[in-house]
């Protein structure tokens, strides 16, 4: 029993330390409200990156405007908890007013007197510089298909249309063909791991697709990935910002049934189904 | 429904590769897993499929490095069945340890078409390609080779360096590498690997493209193993030898990663001319005045767009900067190319370049040998919102304006196009653009000067403060480049900068005024206890807290829901246009957000039906 | 040159010594027999019943022209030779004789295993060419790479059968490097240099040798049997041929090249083999 209490006391240190520290220095509304102000700031900026590995995600910086909006709630936060009770509410100003008015304070109001102006006056300094930012660019990801397109001459209906090497053939020769066909033709940008990390990728804005993300193949049918593939970048509609995008027309480069492989090959690969016709009308 | 998605190249996708947490945690992670790992499992991933999955398409499936990919790869992906490893803690001519190899197969071969496996392929995978890679030689069944030992790296600093150069000037490395070590020596021209194909030696000042790593170990390393199949020799003999020490060759290694910049140059969206007010506009690469402007760096890849295709670009990037004084403008061009082309010394390089590079497309190139050349491209016009010409020197509809430099031509001159190999060059009377170029130590510099307004008709009228789309083109004639074959980027953008605008002198000073009136204002409140700071009495106070309570609460509710609604929009916006990260956090701050605004609503509702 | 020359004259058994253009005199593979001599106490050859195989090697045709190499870079190397140099793929000399032609047992000594000399044998770097051009080692035989320019060469060896090496030498020195591998022929190369080329043919016996300008060629010390003598040239590819030695007696050897011959495989090593210890073939749909 005595070992255990003393592991208890030993696992209560920490508490113990925080209790007193609390005593001593957080004493105040006005003091704890800076502390858990300041702890959540901590959090946000140093904590939050740490919280998309627990979901399998990549860990990323957090963006600024993402942090601003999590302090501002933070800061309403503590302000309603500080105005909430209206004894506390007098105990928090009370170190404010302090400043403001009591006579042996007057170093600090000085001191905030030039701080504060200093602080706005070269935020402003900053804001009116000329902006040489570049102009916004936005662009459509999955811009609509047209119903039907010209391929290499020929009308070619894309509605409803099937990878016509599905039935035909062996799957596995298809997956072969088009494996040396994307080898040949598409590693340059979107890489070996279908990541589109190829080595001339970071040149290009946009960036060259990423197959193995979810938001991409996964969710086209077969006939909008031969759509994308055979008119490339020059085919995309001006929403779609055809002018940047690096993809070729490959209309000029590749046969029907090589596309039609290698869209066998970009599913296979990575493992992802195409979106099928009867799912689509569904969802129409 | 389209959806719209920003899409600034410093977008969080590029953050993400660089973010140190993200280093941190991923090889926290990776600790955890190679631990949580047992080796029995680790044994049972066959590394014969994995490899044929992801390393036939380059290496080809009896690993002699000929896969479909090959052909448009230079230098051509390893031949395992050789096993000449250049990345190596071991001896000149010896085999890798397995760590060295699932560097490799971990971290890519930058400079190369090697990528790192580390996030598509799992530990145990890699492991397993390791194991299955040492199947493709006999010389794997012998005993494990033994790492050297490196010592202890030297301080660097500027002694270091300057030793380090005296070093490079000893042992003569810049008989490839150039005196500037920008891999133009008069060896370079002359270089083959081990099987036979044309290699580049190293620009030492791209250290981000050093295949066996650019810091500082990294470069000691090669220089004490020399890269095998290559022809960049081992100088552990010499140190042996005693006709250089150990400490030398590490001031070599700090001699030779001071030649590149301290980080990898950022690529940035926008081009900013400074305007020049008291000093001339230059008129020669050399002036003074570039030496305080700062650099913007344009990287490049081979044109894989439009037939013929080339995937052998020789000029990697370009360094931009640009100044102007008002009437004109100065557009500075420098980039690394060892050859003045067409310079006789680098035909047969060239030649055996084209050959290797045997292109199956329409027009393909033959021959090598021609000259130097490059082009900057802007709009012939700017059009509204963001519609811009097609980044390969326009389209039909919307024709790029051009500035066009080569070698074995003096100036420049400007034209019209609407396509790549299009382009129409202006009459002589439309011809406004200057250029005059230098070439040393393996480096062009090209300045445009051109007046800001030209008045020609055709041609792009440059304004201060406005951002003008611009982009690059760069041939290497001496690398059989020519046509559509050599180097391209997409769209940047040019601002000219503008006298700074009267506000910025004006604002602060009435901010401050503003500011300090307020204080001034909040301490005589409280000093007269007025306002906020008076005392009620209790049945005011109450009343009035009650009703504020109650108004907060509403309002605080209302306006987070609102900001949980936006935030909703801005996830779908992210997950659909590939952002899982945007999308991500936009739901989690949404989440939040509806969590609290719902709470604060019912909050308040149940607190102000109960106080009545 | 003169030293060295003399320090390998030492050596009971001289198989050729010929003058080369500039150099002031050097050696075709002189150091072969020395090598046997190196330890006798140690091999299994007993000299009193030996025999010996001489010959020459010869072509005939129209000997192809060599491309003159452009030393002009290189005033140190370029001073060195008193005539333009060419390249040396291929060298003949007077009444047809062919020289640089590799001469060895390729059968007939699997039964016995020769001790490695303690000598070794020089690959020199003189104006900017190698010394010898074709040159012979043994097993495990230090091979010293000496550098007489005192300008950077780099000695690149890419065998199959052994590991190579890529040393460099921006100074006048001495390294040693030795192949634990027999090895018909180990290519070498300068990168700094691109027309510098020579080759090291490694066998594990002491009986090879290099033909001298006038073709001829020996294996002395060989104890009595029938044998498969080799010729091997690096453009015109190589040339077997059956011999008996006896004891006392030298058995005449010839080979004849001809220009026919130019462009035939030329065998570097033996190919590589792929072999799969877990039963995987390279190649498995």
């Amino acid at each position: 029993m005595g070992a255990l209490k003393s592991v208890f006391r030993l696992l209560g240190a920490p508490f113990r330390l925080i209790n007193s520290v609390m005593g001593r220095f957080l004493n105040t509304p006005f003091r704890q409200a800076t502390a858990v102000f300041l702890f959540a700031c901590g959090l946000i900026e140093v904590g939050i990156p740490f919280i998309p590995p627990l979901f399998g995600m990549p860990s990323a910086p957090v963006p600024n405007t993402v942090v601003l909006e999590y302090l501002v709630i933070a800061l309403v936060g503590i302000l309603l908890w500080v105005s909430d009770n209206e004894e506390r509410w007098s105990e928090f100003k009370q170190p404010i007013h302090d400043v403001l008015v009591r006579p042996d304070r007057r170093i600090a109001r000085g001191a905030l007197f030039v701080i504060v102006p200093a602080l706005v006056a070269a935020q402003t300094y900053f804001s009116a510089q000329p902006d040489i930012s570049a102009p916004p660019s936005f662009r459509a990801i999955h811009p609509a298909p047209p119903s039907a397109i010209t391929f290499q001459g020929e009308q070619m209906v894309l509605d409803g249309l099937e990878n016509p090497l599905r039935s035909t053939g062996l799957l596995e020769e298809h997956y072969e063909e088009g494996k040396r066909v994307y080898y040949q033709n598409c590693l340059a940008c979107h890489g070996d791991g279908l990541q589109g990390r190829g080595h001339y990728a970071q040149i290009f804005n946009p960036q060259p697709i990423n197959f193995q993300d979810v938001g991409t193949i996964a969710m086209l049918t077969e006939s909008f990935v031969f759509w994308r593939i055979a008119k490339g970048g020059p085919g995309l509609p001006n929403e779609g910002t055809p002018w940047n995008s690096a993809m070729p027309a490959w209309e000029d480069f590749l046969t029907a049934d090589e596309i039609w492989s290698v869209i066998i090959f970009l599913y296979e690969q990575t493992g992802h189904d195409p979106r099928t016709w009867e799912v689509e009308g569904e969802e129409h | 429904m389209p959806v719209l998605q920003n899409v600034s190249p410093n977008g969080l996708s590029k953050k993400l590769r660089s973010s140190p947490q993200c280093v941190v945690l991923v090889a926290l992670l990776l600790g955890v897993s190679l631990l949580a790992v047992p080796g029995d499992v680790i044994a049972q991933v066959d590394g014969q499929v994995v490899y044929n999955q992801w390393c036939a398409g380059c290496h080809g499936e009896d690993g002699a490095g000929a896969g479909p990919a090959a052909n448009t790869m230079l230098p051509r992906p390893r031949d395992f069945t050789l096993a000449l490893y250049q990345v190596r803690t071991t001896s000149s001519g010896e085999l890798p340890t397995d760590a060295d190899m699932l560097k490799v197969i971990n971290e890519g071969m930058p400079g190369t078409a090697m990528p790192g496996w580390e996030g598509v392929l799992t530990e145990a995978e890699r492991l397993a390609l390791v194991d299955y890679l040492k199947t493709f030689s006999r010389f794997f069944q012998g005993d494990p080779p033994t790492p050297l030992d490196f010592g202890r790296a030297t301080s660097g600093g500027a002694d270091a360096i300057a030793r380090g150069e005296e070093v490079y000037q000893m042992v003569e490395c810049w008989r490839c590498h150039g005196e500037q070590g920008r891999g133009d020596g008069e060896s370079a021209p002359t270089l083959n690997d081990d099987t036979g194909f044309p290699i580049f030696a190293a620009d030492l000042t791209e250290n981000w493209r050093f295949n066996g790593g650019g810091e500082v170990g990294e470069i000691y390393r090669v220089l004490r193993t020399g890269l095998d199949g290559t022809p960049m020799p081992t100088f552990s003999d010499i140190v042996d030898a005693g006709v250089i020490t150990d400490e030398d060759l590490w001031s070599l290694a700090h001699y030779v990663r001071s030649l590149s910049p301290e980080d990898e140059p950022e690529v940035r969206e926008v081009v900013t001319a400074k305007l020049l007010t008291d000093t001339p506009l230059p008129q020669t690469v050399a002036d003074v005045v570039w030496e305080g402007t700062e650099r913007f760096y344009v990287p490049l890849s081979g044109q894989i767009v439009v037939q013929p295709r080339w995937f052998n670009p020789r000029v990697d990037a370009v360094w931009v900067q640009a100044v102007h004084d008002g009437r004109e403008l100065a557009l500075l061009v420098s980039w690394g190319d060892p050859s003045e082309s067409p310079d006789t010394l680098w035909t047969d390089f060239g030649g055996q370049v084209v050959t290797t590079m045997g292109s199956e497309d329409e027009g393909a190139a033959t021959g090598s040998g021609t000259a130097d050349q490059l082009v900057v491209q802007f709009p012939q016009e700017l059009y509204e919102g963001q519609e811009r010409p097609y980044f390969l020197q326009g389209d039909t509809r919307r024709p790029a304006y051009t500035w066009t430099w080569q070698s074995d031509i003096a100036g420049a001159f400007e034209s019209i196009a609407r396509g790549m190999g299009t382009a129409a060059r202006q009459p002589d009377s439309e011809q406004h653009v200057r250029a005059t170029a230098q070439h040393a130590d393996g480096e062009w510099k090209v300045l445009f000067v051109r007046p800001l307004d030209t008045e020609g008709a055709e041609d792009l009228a440059l304004t201060a403060g406005q951002a003008v789309p611009m982009a690059f083109q760069a041939w290497d004639g001496d690398n059989g480049e020519s046509g559509s074959q050599g180097a391209v980027s997409t769209w940047y953008f040019l601002v000219l900068g503008q006298p700074t605008p009267v506000a910025v002198y004006v604002a602060p000073p009435v901010a401050l005024a503003l500011t300090l009136l307020f204080g001034l204002l909040v301490v005589r409140q409280a000093q007269m206890g007025s306002g906020m700071w008076r005392e009620p009495d209790a049945a005011a106070r109450a009343k009035r807290a009650a009703k504020r309570r109650q108004l907060a609460g509403m309002a605080v509710g209302v306006i987070w829901l609102g900001m949980a609604f936006g935030s909703y929009q801005n996830s779908r916006a992210g997950w659909e246009a590939g952002y899982a990260d945007l999308g991500f956090w936009w739901a989690i701050i949404g989440g939040l957000l509806a969590i609290a605004g719902l709470g604060a609503l019912i909050g308040t509702w149940i607190h102000t039906r109960t106080s009545k | 040159m003169i030293e060295k020359c003399g320090e390998l004259r030492n050596t009971a058994l001289l198989l050729g010594v010929f003058v080369i253009a500039g150099c002031g005199g050097g050696d075709g593979g002189g150091d072969a027999a020395g090598a046997a001599d190196a330890a006798p106490a140690e091999s299994p050859v007993d000299a009193a019943t030996a025999g010996n195989v001489a010959g020459m090697v010869t072509f005939s045709g129209t000997a192809p022209m060599m491309a003159e190499i452009n030393m002009g870079s290189e005033a140190t190397c370029a001073a060195k030779h008193s005539t333009t140099p060419t390249e040396e793929g291929f060298v003949g000399g007077e009444n047809g004789g062919l020289a640089n032609v590799f001469v060895y047992v390729k059968e007939g000594l699997e039964s016995l295993s020769f001790p490695t000399p303690t000598s070794a044998v020089v690959l020199n770097q003189d104006g900017c060419t190698y010394r010898p051009h074709v040159l012979g080692a043994q097993v495990g035989q230090d091979i010293t790479l000496r550098n007489s320019d005192g300008l950077l060469h780099n000695i690149n060896a890419s065998p199959t059968e052994n590991r190579g090496f890529n040393v460099s030498q921006p100074v006048n020195m001495d390294t040693n490097r030795s192949f634990p591998v027999a090895e018909v022929m180990v290519p070498v190369r300068c990168d700094v240099h691109g027309w510098m080329n020579s080759y090291i043919g490694v066998v594990d016996h002491p009986y090879f040798a290099v033909s001298s300008p006038d073709g001829s060629v020996s294996l002395d010390g060989l104890p009595p049997g029938d044998y498969v003598i080799e010729a091997w040239h690096e453009q015109l590819g190589t040339m077997t041929s059956n011999v008996t030695v006896t004891t006392g007696g030298t058995t005449e050897i010839s080979f004849e090249f001809t220009e026919a011959m130019a462009g035939s495989p030329v065998p570097m090593g033996e190919p590589i083999d792929l072999l799969h210890p877990d039963g995987h073939q390279a190649v498995d749909h």
